[in-house]
């Protein structure tokens, strides 16, 4: 019995971990700055791929996954001074520049790296309740998730920088006019952003095989849960993640992986028809 | 007749006046003529090209004109290519049972539309959750249909084969006085080319008539459009139906082509496919969808050929090279530098005459 | 890609041919081979090894004096995974290129996309990937293993060392599908036990549902027929999760290399059945990589797809030579008489000539903790037989369908 209940919610934090470490940082650069990230993926590989090379490398994983989380926060704030910056107008265009902007990278990673790329050793040991055992380093990306989520509520509502960031987003013109340095504002949350996706990567790096491609598994959920979490992303993400995860949850254990998939994109499809806004659009309007 | 023409020259499309026709008469000519030059994989492949377009000026019609994003021309797409497969294998090749077949399909993704855009055009969803909900509903077709792979998935005596994709279909044929046409080949591309040509003449006309400027005015303010008296939801329904038929269209046609359909027509990343050709050339205008995307699957096709691995490289930056240069997509961006070249000519061309 | 081919050939041609005039003859006249594979995209990882076995294998072939004295020239299109441009790519090198032979395809998928094109024209085609069978066609030459091969030789094995309780992860797809029945049909007799049946769909990565599911089961090992790099992400998770349960797959190794991709111990206890793995370490096998590292000396792992693509066109050159045209009824002729065969680096394979699928040496390979291969146990050439035992015939008639049990040919 107790395992059994384990069970569920270790499925339960494994999915939410999945959706929430996906959706963090396109929660901030399509649900914050309106670009319509379809490279999201491709940042996620880049923290896999520079995870990997630093820990083949001989740096302890700890160590390699920072750099993974960092190179992909450097490359995308590289980014967006030399070509999303036009973009915030035009979401529209957005979308094609980054879709661009993913050929190049899962391609030119093919071409220079080649079509795989070496795993790394699963750290952690299993543990056991009842009959199951359980992967250890399952409850760390769900412990992860967490702090993500704590993270970035911290920065945006809790520093100097995530008043100046938020303000920035609503009213760009009024916040110059106050001072604030619209341009280092906007690369900043660009590159935690893709930071974010990169971390994702390198969290997820031990558990999966390297192709250039990956990215691409991450995609559709990353931005279904930032849709159903709405506009207001730091009250809509964790909501969000947490209503897919049951959803997922239960149709996977009760009718397969098939149905659980479909069942995602149905449900998407109903919260979107009943609450328009999201949930932090109903939060916001229940509180108000 | 003039009236005919009032539509074909109205506000809402670019390329007006006797050298926009002239020009359009050229290249229409010069498309008759062309399998006359060329041998018969050429023809094959310029008719393959000219499937695809249709779906791209549905997607024109619904999200330049009408304002809504629609992710979900390929689920259309797939709803036309199965119901194509599946009524022609019901009803067989003979006494116009391909055609009917065609038709069939273009009823049943019509219906299709009908359905998914009462209920989220009048469940008032629109923006990007729009272009959400509909991706949400083709991934789950690609999901459900690459899973059909058993036997017991079967409509008629038409296996939807799963991953695999359908098969055992016959190409369209044209029912003639002592006995049908058969369309493949060089018979196969005039029959797309007169659809082209059709629903081309037929959009211009749509979108330049009074449902065209209402349609227009909703996508710049829909409250305003509705407190001017207009059901907007009941235009932006037909609208959506309209353009969805059109991805039906293709799909049907794309199966009679190749008498093939999988799932990977539906699923990603075909889906993100015809946004990209819209927005690369221009969602604002049918003319601009309509030699953009020809050009843009015709040159992906070429560099495909001849680049081998570096083709998705240059791809990729090619498509964000010409947003960041060309802002309202290549065409129309093309279109408007000439008409402000033109205008500044005259500028410059009167001031000399008064001087004089 | 054309031209190098063609540079290659052309460079090796005077060491063969002394006699001026011929070399000129064979110049003016090569035979066109075209070839669809992916090396963009999702199966580029694939993809790739087939090219490069194909490269491998012309340039040799080229070297030796070609085809009936003339040299190959290869044409090489990258469909990038994509099945409607397999269908054009198909038709330009079908019609416009009028190629002697079609090679490629990695999905069954994209072959199923190109078959009706290949099958409107007199022009042979061969498919060089071990897939689900059933394909009875003419105008096709299977050159990959198929189920009969590779599941009636794991499966009873599989029961006898690990025990009769079974269960079946596979990806949710024709391919996963018909292996799954196979293995239900080949476990029967055995008196087999499906304790559990999981089908996945194609992108899925994550599986600690599915983990759980097999350790409430207690399966005595797992029939795995996931497919794909996302799917792959099962063998790390399960390892994690220490479900230590020994594995049997018809994909996994000779075809993924997972062994290479995967740190130790994570595919350790899997088994599988193969025609060809780069550890086959027979005289002929080792020459043949030998050879393929001088060429490709980066290649990760030389795998059964890109070693069935080398084999083919050895086999087209065994068959157009008995025939002395490149005709394809004549070759046709040629198959028919039941010993067209060479003398491949795994040993002596012969198109079967009622389906026209390959016979194949059959080894058992194992996996230990350190992710070294072994070869457990020699099956020996078993034949692809499931097709003419149901009742394809393609001496007799050509139905140009795909069967599977569940879907055979009418009765004659």
């Amino acid at each position: 019995m107790l395992a059994d209940s384990f069970s569920y919610f270790y499925q339960f934090a494994d999915v939410f971990a999945f959706l929430v470490l996906s959706a963090a940082g396109l929660a901030i650069i399509f649900g914050m700055m309106g670009i319509i990230n379809l490279a999201h993926g491709e940042f996620i590989m880049c923290g896999v791929y520079v995870t990997s090379a630093a820990y083949h490398a001989g740096l302890p994983l700890p160590l390699a996954q920072a750099c993974g989380a960092i190179a992909a926060g450097l490359i995308g704030m590289l980014l967006e001074v030399t070509i999303i910056r036009p973009l915030y107008s035009r979401p529209l265009d957005s979308l094609l520049v980054t879709w661009g902007i993913s050929l190049v990278a899962t391609q030119g990673t093919l071409i220079a790296l080649g079509s795989t790329f070496p795993g790394i050793d699963m750290p952690g040991h299993s543990f056991s309740v009842g009959d199951y055992s359980f992967s250890s380093y399952r409850m760390v990306l769900f412990a992860a998730s967490l702090c993500v989520l704590g993270f970035v509520y911290v920065l945006f509502m809790r520093t100097r920088f995530g008043v100046h960031a938020r303000a920035t987003m609503q009213n760009p013109g009024m916040a110059q006019a106050l001072g604030v340095r619209k341009g280092l504002i906007y690369a900043v949350s660009f590159g935690i952003g893709t930071g974010l996706a990169g971390l994702c990567g390198a969290l997820y790096a031990p558990t999966m095989n390297l192709i250039p491609t990956m990215g691409t598994s991450f995609l559709v959920e990353a931005f279904v849960t930032v849709v159903v979490g709405g506009a207001n992303v730091l009250l809509g993400t964790a909501p969000a993640a947490i209503a897919l995860g049951i959803i997922r949850t239960g149709l996977n254990a009760w009718y397969g992986q098939v149905v659980g998939e479909i069942g995602l994109l149905i449900a998407v499809i109903l919260i979107i028809r009943v609450l328009p806004d999201g949930f932090s659009g109903w939060l916001t309007r229940r509180s108000s | 007749m003039s009236a005919a023409s009032n539509l074909l020259n109205g506000p809402q499309t670019l390329g007006q006046g006797r050298a926009f026709w002239s020009g359009a008469a050229a290249v229409l000519a010069l498309a008759l003529v062309y399998p006359a030059f060329v041998d018969s994989y050429d023809v094959g492949s310029s008719a393959y090209f000219l499937c695809w377009v249709f779906m791209a000026l549905g997607l024109c019609l619904m999200w330049g004109y009408g304002g809504m994003m629609s992710f979900g021309q390929t689920f259309f797409f797939g709803v036309g290519g199965y119901g194509y497969g599946v009524i022609e294998i019901y009803l067989g090749v003979a006494h116009g049972g391909a055609l009917a077949s065609l038709v069939a399909a273009l009823l049943v993704s019509g219906l299709a539309a009908a359905l998914i855009g009462y209920f989220m055009i009048y469940g008032r969803i629109g923006g990007m959750f729009f272009g959400i909900v509909t991706f949400a509903i083709t991934l789950a077709l690609a999901f459900f249909l690459n899973q059909t792979a058993g036997p017991e998935w079967h409509i008629g005596a038409a296996r939807l084969n799963g991953f695999n994709g359908m098969q055992g279909m016959d190409p369209l044929a044209l029912p003639w006085f002592g006995g049908d046409i058969d369309l493949e080949g060089t018979p196969f591309y005039y029959f797309v080319l007169a659809l082209l040509i059709v629903v081309y003449l037929l959009l211009r006309m749509l979108v330049n008539s009074r449902f065209g400027n209402v349609l227009v005015a909703i996508r710049e303010d829909s409250l305003r459009a509705e407190l001017l008296g207009y059901d907007t939801r009941r235009y932006l329904l037909v609208t959506f139906v309209i353009g969805s038929m059109l991805g039906g269209l293709s799909g049907a046609l794309y199966c009679s082509w190749g008498q093939f359909i999988s799932p990977s027509s539906i699923g990603l990343p075909a889906a993100a496919m015809p946004v990209v050709w819209v927005a690369f050339s221009g969602r604002s205008d049918v003319t601009a969808t309509l030699v953009g995307t020809l050009l843009l699957i015709a040159g992906f096709q070429a560099l495909t050929i001849y680049s081998e691995q570096w083709a998705l490289v240059l791809m990729g930056i090619l498509l964000a090279g010409t947003v960041l240069l060309a802002p309202d997509g290549l065409i129309v961006s093309l279109a408007n530098a000439l008409a402000r070249r033109r205008a500044r000519g005259r500028a410059v061309l009167e001031p000399s005459l008064a001087e004089r | 890609m054309k031209r190098r081919a063609l540079l290659a050939g052309a460079a090796a041609l005077p060491l063969f041919n002394i006699v001026g005039s011929e070399r000129a003859r064979a110049d003016a006249n090569p035979i066109k081979i075209g070839l669809l594979e992916d090396v963009s995209g999702d199966l580029a990882v694939f993809g790739i090894p087939k090219l490069h076995g194909s490269q491998l294998a012309v340039e040799e072939i080229n070297g030796k004096g070609g085809i009936l004295g003339r040299p190959i020239d290869l044409m090489h299109l990258d469909p990038q995974g994509d099945n409607a441009r397999y269908q054009e790519f198909a038709r330009r090198l079908l019609q416009k290129e009028k190629v002697d032979l079609l090679i490629g395809g990695i999905t069954s998928a994209s072959r199923e996309a190109i078959r009706p094109i290949v099958d409107r024209t007199k022009t042979l085609y061969f498919y060089t990937n071990q897939y689900e069978g059933g394909v009875c066609d003419a105008s096709m030459i299977s050159v990959g293993a198929v189920p009969e091969q590779q599941l009636s030789t794991l499966i009873p094995w599989m029961v006898e060392k690990f025990g009769k309780r079974v269960y079946t992860v596979a990806a949710d797809y024709n391919f996963g599908h018909l292996s799954a029945e196979w293995g239900r049909t080949l476990l029967k007799p055995l008196g087999g036990e499906i304790v559990g049946e999981e089908f996945i769909p194609l992108g899925v990565s994550q599986f600690a549902q599915t983990i759980q599911n097999i350790q409430k089961a207690k399966p005595d090992w797992l029939y795995m027929l996931n497919v794909g790099a996302a799917q792959n992400s099962f063998f790390p998770q399960a390892s994690a999760a220490h479900l230590d349960i020994p594995m049997g797959s018809p994909i996994k190794i000779m075809l993924g290399f997972e062994h290479k991709l995967f740190p130790p111990p994570v595919m350790a206890n899997m088994y599988a059945t193969a025609n060809w793995f780069e550890e086959l370490d027979t005289p002929a096998a080792e020459d043949f990589k030998k050879r393929w590292r001088a060429k490709f000396p980066k290649e990760t792992y030389i795998n059964d797809m890109g070693y069935n693509a080398y084999v083919a066109l050895y086999m087209y050159k065994m068959l157009a030579e008995r025939a002395q045209s490149l005709d394809k009824d004549t070759i046709r002729k040629v198959i028919a008489k039941g010993d067209a065969g060479i003398d491949a680096p795994e040993g002596h394979i012969v198109i079967d000539p009622k389906s026209q699928h390959t016979s194949h040496h059959m080894r058992l390979l194992s996996v230990d903790k350190e992710n070294k291969v072994h070869i457990v146990k020699d099956f020996g050439v078993i034949q692809p037989y499931w097709l003419g035992q149901v009742g394809c015939d393609l001496t007799k008639y050509n139905p140009k369908e795909q069967y599977t049990p569940d879907h055979l040919p009418p009765k004659r």
